[in-house]
This record gives structure tokens, sequence and C-alpha cells, in this order.
């Protein structure tokens, strides 16, 4: 397609198409996957395959969402590319020329400048970091009340070793200019609706000046796949993937507020609590993670022996920060008790870190346990849920309930 | 997929100034088609003519149950924030369906087996 944008008449021939070619709902979808989500609808389709990737979870075909089954996070701290989740926006571009690929440097710089990939590869020191990469709406389908928007579980999550330059070195390029306030990320993706916001981005300068914010394209020694953004993409460790910018084509120094659509309007949450219905309410773009914990060794609902020792394990990370620790906790407010989980090698701040926990003897049903990430700076996951109208930053103490048998 | 890039031994050396830390090469996919179809209700023209070219039916039919002023609203944002060529008359058209095909939808998560 020349020009991805459409007009009415492209979108109805569009759809015709769609609608002739396609079986009726529901049929041949093959395998589906229970997401659990609170009233449903919950039953997701593990097809079709998308190339590059192995089994996802299937949330959207056009424009891709594709969810990481939790089974993933069971076998390490990196999750593969081929099972790494995928959120677009907006359509994106499936062909890329790296001989044709530009990044413009413009805005308040002393002199802008059209980069090529290789002009960014050699702008600094080449930098690898592992760390996660999070949707800001990951867990939304769990939120209790319900609320609209992509209906992921808790897979729009990853860790991969991200390989790029540093941000700075190649802002030196065009150098920054007076009055520099923010610095804001433009990929390849552009809207499907003449005059709907173009998805950009923009962090403070002083994030942008992070030694560890690169612009990245190596995911797990292979180049980024064009799902996640090849040749290009922002990498802000601690922040939610909102940040990191796809198919990076353009970057503007800013040196006022940032009042584009994804920064002023959307990707933000209250200030304080709110209630389903308020309105008028003060909100904060989203933007470092909370930390999180998950076990992966079983299921909600999975039998254990009754009489038997139990062997529990999972992934945790501290979100801005390193984990600090891990607890297993009762049911409720901690139920009265928790035990301290044994951490996994540490891969760094930002990355996933393996906790288990052996129980020496299961006496009865293990009612809503639950794992609570506590991290370096003393952040610890809520027993309640945060419940915000957009279902961002989820970061309560996730349960499971175990039948001893 | 097509899309490789190298890690010439060289850099791992730290080797001359002059050699590129990795080569680029161009990259396509192929992206799969919607296989879904929106169920027969009252009003699914007006969703395949105004919606689906945004979005997939499959990402309709999976939010959750929210009532008919929420799908207003949604439909409303759509045209106003996101520019979505939407006939006026077709809004209502809109709305009823996806209030009908939620209605029709009981919990099929615990329905279907896995």
């Amino acid at each position: 397609m020349s020009d991805p944008r459409l007009t009415r008449r492209a979108l109805i021939a569009g759809a015709g198409t769609a609608a002739l070619a396609a079986p009726v709902l529901g049929q041949k979808l093959g395998q589906f996957i229970d997401l659990g989500l609170p009233g449903g609808p919950s039953l997701r389709p593990l097809e079709p395959q998308f190339p590059g990737k192995g089994e996802m979870i299937v949330q959207r075909i056009r424009p891709p969402l594709l969810e990481t089954p939790m089974e993933v996070f069971r076998q390490g701290i990196i999750t593969p590319n081929d099972r790494f989740f995928v959120r677009w926006n907006w359509a994106m571009p499936t062909e890329v020329s790296a001989a044709k690929h530009r990044v413009a440097i413009g805005g308040a710089v002393k002199a802008p400048v059209s980069l090529t990939l290789d002009d960014i590869a050699s702008a600094g020191e080449t930098v690898e970091i592992t760390a996660i990469n999070q949707c800001a709406g990951n867990g939304r389908g769990l939120s209790e009340p319900r609320v609209t928007g992509t209906q992921w579980g808790n897979g729009a999550m990853g860790c991969a070793k991200w390989t790029g330059v540093r941000l700075k070195d190649v802002l030196a390029k065009a150098g920054l200019a007076e009055g520099a306030k923010r610095v804001r990320f433009a990929g390849l993706d552009v809207p499907m609706t003449t005059g709907a916001p173009q998805f950009i981005k923009s962090i403070p300068l002083d994030i942008a000046m992070r030694d560890d914010v690169l612009i990245a394209w190596g995911m797990n020694g292979e180049p980024l796949p064009l799902l996640h953004g090849f040749p290009l993409r922002i990498v802000v460790p601690g922040w939610f993937s909102t940040y990191w910018v796809k198919m990076l084509s353009t970057i503007e120094v800013l040196s006022s507020e940032d009042e584009s659509h994804y920064v002023a309007e959307t990707y933000r949450w209250p200030t304080g609590p709110v209630k389903p219905g308020d309105k008028d309410f003060a909100t904060i773009p989203i933007t470092a993670m909370p930390p999180r914990a998950f076990i992966t060794s079983h299921a909600d609902g999975a039998a254990v022996a009754l009489g038997q020792p139990l062997v529990l394990e999972g992934i945790a990370f501290g979100g801005d920060a390193g984990l600090a620790r891990v607890d297993l906790v009762g049911a409720g407010d901690g139920g009265g008790w928790e035990i301290p989980c044994t951490l996994g090698p540490d891969e760094g701040p930002y990355a996933f870190r393996r906790w288990s926990l052996t129980i020496p003897q299961v006496s009865d049903n293990l009612t809503q346990i639950g794992v609570r990430a506590i991290n370096v700076n003393g952040v610890a996951q809520p027993a309640e849920l945060v419940w915000n109208p957009s279902g961002y930053a989820r970061g309560v103490i996730e349960r499971i309930s175990l039948r001893a048998q | 997929m097509r899309g490789r890039f190298w890690l010439p031994a060289l850099l791992l050396l730290g080797a001359c100034d002059t050699a590129p830390k990795v080569v680029f090469e161009d990259a396509s996919i192929t992206l799969p088609d919607d296989p879904n179809d929106l169920p027969e209700a009252p009003g699914r023209e007006a969703v395949l003519e105004n919606c689906t070219a945004c979005h997939s039916p499959s990402t309709m039919l999976q939010q959750p149950r929210v009532p008919r002023e929420k799908w207003e609203a949604t439909v409303k944002k759509m045209i106003e924030l996101y520019k979505a060529p939407v006939d006026p008359k077709a809004v209502p058209q809109i709305v009823d369906y996806m209030v009908e095909v939620q209605a029709r939808q009981s919990d099929v998560s615990r329905e279907t087996p896995k």
C-alpha cells in the first residue's frame, strides 16, 4: 500500500474484501487459551501464526497485538524474540529499506541532521542492557471493574538484551540548543485515518540523557524483528514500553511541554484514587513501572500433593529500581503471614529475576496465595488493585489457589 | 522474515574505527489476514463498513460487556479524536450492534473447553 491512510471509500472496499474472505466467527480458529478475565469474554485464539513468532495469544490481528503465554516466563529470565509480546497502535510498515532509512533530528538543536543507520551505530560506544519491556496496559483485562481497551492478561511484558548506542550520543550529533526540555520520538507507523494523531512520545531531558537510555538495533543478539521495531527502537529501562518507540525515524527536541495526544491526553492515570464513573480528575503521564511478581510454576486451581513438599517458582522485577525481595503472602491483606522467597541470579535492576520457595509439607489447600515484590526503594506491591479507568500500571499482588489432594 | 545484521568479530576484538559495528539489511514481513468475521445481528453492515478497516473483528468481540453509553462514547471518540470517517447515520446502528452482540455473549470462557 503506497499510502496507508484510508479514505472512506478505501475503508468500505477493505471491509468488503475481508467479509468475503472470512469464515464464520469462531470456526476453524483451532486452539484457544483462557486468560481468566473476570466476566469474560476470556478465550483468545493462538492463531493465526505471525512470521518469526512461535505460539502467541492473538489479541488483535491488525494492527498486531500479540501476548506472551505465561508458560514462557517459566523458561528463564530472557523472553525469546519469537515469544515476545507485540503491540502496535497504528498500522506498521511491512517493509523497511536499511540503506534508505534515516533518522531526522530537529527541533531545539544546534544543527538539524539526518542520520543513516551506520551514522547511528557509530555515534558512540555500543551498549547492551537487559531490560523489561512492559505495556502500560499489561493486565488490563484483569481489572475489576473491567475497563475497555486491549484486554491483556499479564503477558504484555518481556525481558530482552537490547543492543544499541546511547540516545545522548546520537543527540550530540545535532547538539542540544538552549532551553531543551523534552525529547520526542516518532516511528514509521502512521495513522490509518487522515487527521488522526500520530503515535509520538516524549521523555524529559534528564531521562533522555541517562547512560542506559538507548537507541537499540539488537534484541537478544539478533536484529530487531520488524514486529519489534526494525531497524531501531528507543529503550528506556524501568519505564513502560509506550516510550520505547519502534521503527524510529524522527527525534524532535522540545523546548516546551509536550501537548501531543499520546502524552497530553492518553497514557495518563489519576494522581489520586478514583472510582468508576468519576470525571474531571487530575492525571499525570504513566511512566515508571511498579514492582511485580508472578507465580509461574503453578496455574490457578492446580492440584498439589497433600503431605508432600511443594516448590513454588516464578519471576519478579522491581520496576524502575532493582528488586529487593519477594515474599509469599497469605490471602487478603497478607493474611497475617509472609515467607521470604529465595532470589535467583541478579541480571541487573531492570531484568526479570527468578524466585523460588519450598514449602516443607502441604497440609491444606493454599487459598489465594500471592507473591509480593518489594524494590530497593521500598516500594511494595499493594494487596488491593489501584483501579484506574484505563487499566494502566497494574501492580496488585497476583494470587492463585492450589488444591491439596 | 528477512532481516539480518552481523556483529563482526572485529567489533568484539575492539577493532579499527572504520569497521562498521553492525551491518543492517533490508527487512520485510507478510502479516496474516484476519480470519474472523462478525456474527449476524442488526447493524452488522454498518460495523463492517465503518469499523473493521482499523479494528479486527476479534478486538471488538473481546471487549468486556459495557453499557450502551460507553459504546456511544467510544464511537464518538473514534470519530472526533481518531478521525474515523464514520457515516453519522451509521452511529446508532453500530452502537445497537455492539450492545446486541455483547448481550448474546454469555461468559464464553467458562463454556468452551480449553
